[in-house]
């Protein structure tokens, strides 16, 4: 599978409005949305676990590509805090309870839009790598520190 | 002058910063999302948790060590 790319975040982006989805790119994947260079893999997206929003999730999952039968859809339906996508355009991680981050409308309202893409606050993408405290947050997150320093001078 | 590894390197970080402030958002995107196969990870379709600690768990046990998911 080849890299993620621009024009499938905005599918993402298009996709999601479309369906009144509410989630966040979160993780590495909002941080270069907000300008932090570096690299990663997958898209991460933080999305609403509430009943409506995951029915309309799965449908706006599968007009992207993914597939997901009858039992795939009712996990996210059940309420997963984690689901690994690699079945579909491109690999996605949907993330429903986010190591740090307490409840989804306070991240939601700290959000930052860049070109309409929702993205997680950096305080939040640090709280929430701090959370998970993984050897590659662990890594990560000096330099992530400092991006987010940077980009609160600009805003 | 004398600097620090420490300051130098931050110094460094806000050039890479400033440079990456200058690009449009796609063409950032195209240097920072690669693609690499992960083993173990990339090798189901689909993983579905019942709790974030499900999942980090999940990763310490079958995980190799240097993809940097354990903790």
């Amino acid at each position: 599978m080849a890299a993620f790319e621009y024009r499938q975040a905005e599918e993402i982006r298009d996709v999601f409005a479309r369906h009144g989805i509410r989630y966040l790119f979160i993780g590495k994947s909002g941080a270069i949305l907000l300008g932090f260079p570096d690299t990663t893999q997958d898209a991460d997206l933080f999305a609403e676990k509430s009943p409506d929003n995951c029915s309309a999730l799965i449908v706006a999952l599968q007009d992207l590509g993914f597939s997901l039968s009858d039992e795939r859809a009712s996990e996210i339906l059940q309420g997963k805090d984690f689901v690994q996508l690699k079945n579909g355009p491109f690999d996605l991680d949907l993330v429903f309870a986010p190591d740090g981050i307490e409840r989804f409308e306070d991240a939601w309202n700290r959000r930052v839009e860049v070109e309409h893409f929702p993205v997680c606050h950096p305080d939040d993408i640090i709280a929430s790598k701090m959370a998970a405290n993984r050897t590659k947050d662990r890594e990560s997150l000096p330099r992530l520190r400092a991006f987010r320093d940077y980009w609160k001078s600009r805003h | 002058m004398d600097e620090s590894p420490r300051t130098s390197e931050h110094q460094q970080w806000l050039e890479e910063f400033e440079a990456a402030a200058r690009r449009p958002l796609a063409q950032r995107m195209k240097y920072a999302f690669i693609r690499t196969y992960k083993p173990v990870l990339d090798d189901a379709p689909f993983r579905a948790f019942d709790t974030m600690a499900d999942y980090r768990a999940w990763c310490e046990a079958n995980l190799p060590a240097w993809l940097g998911y354990g903790r």
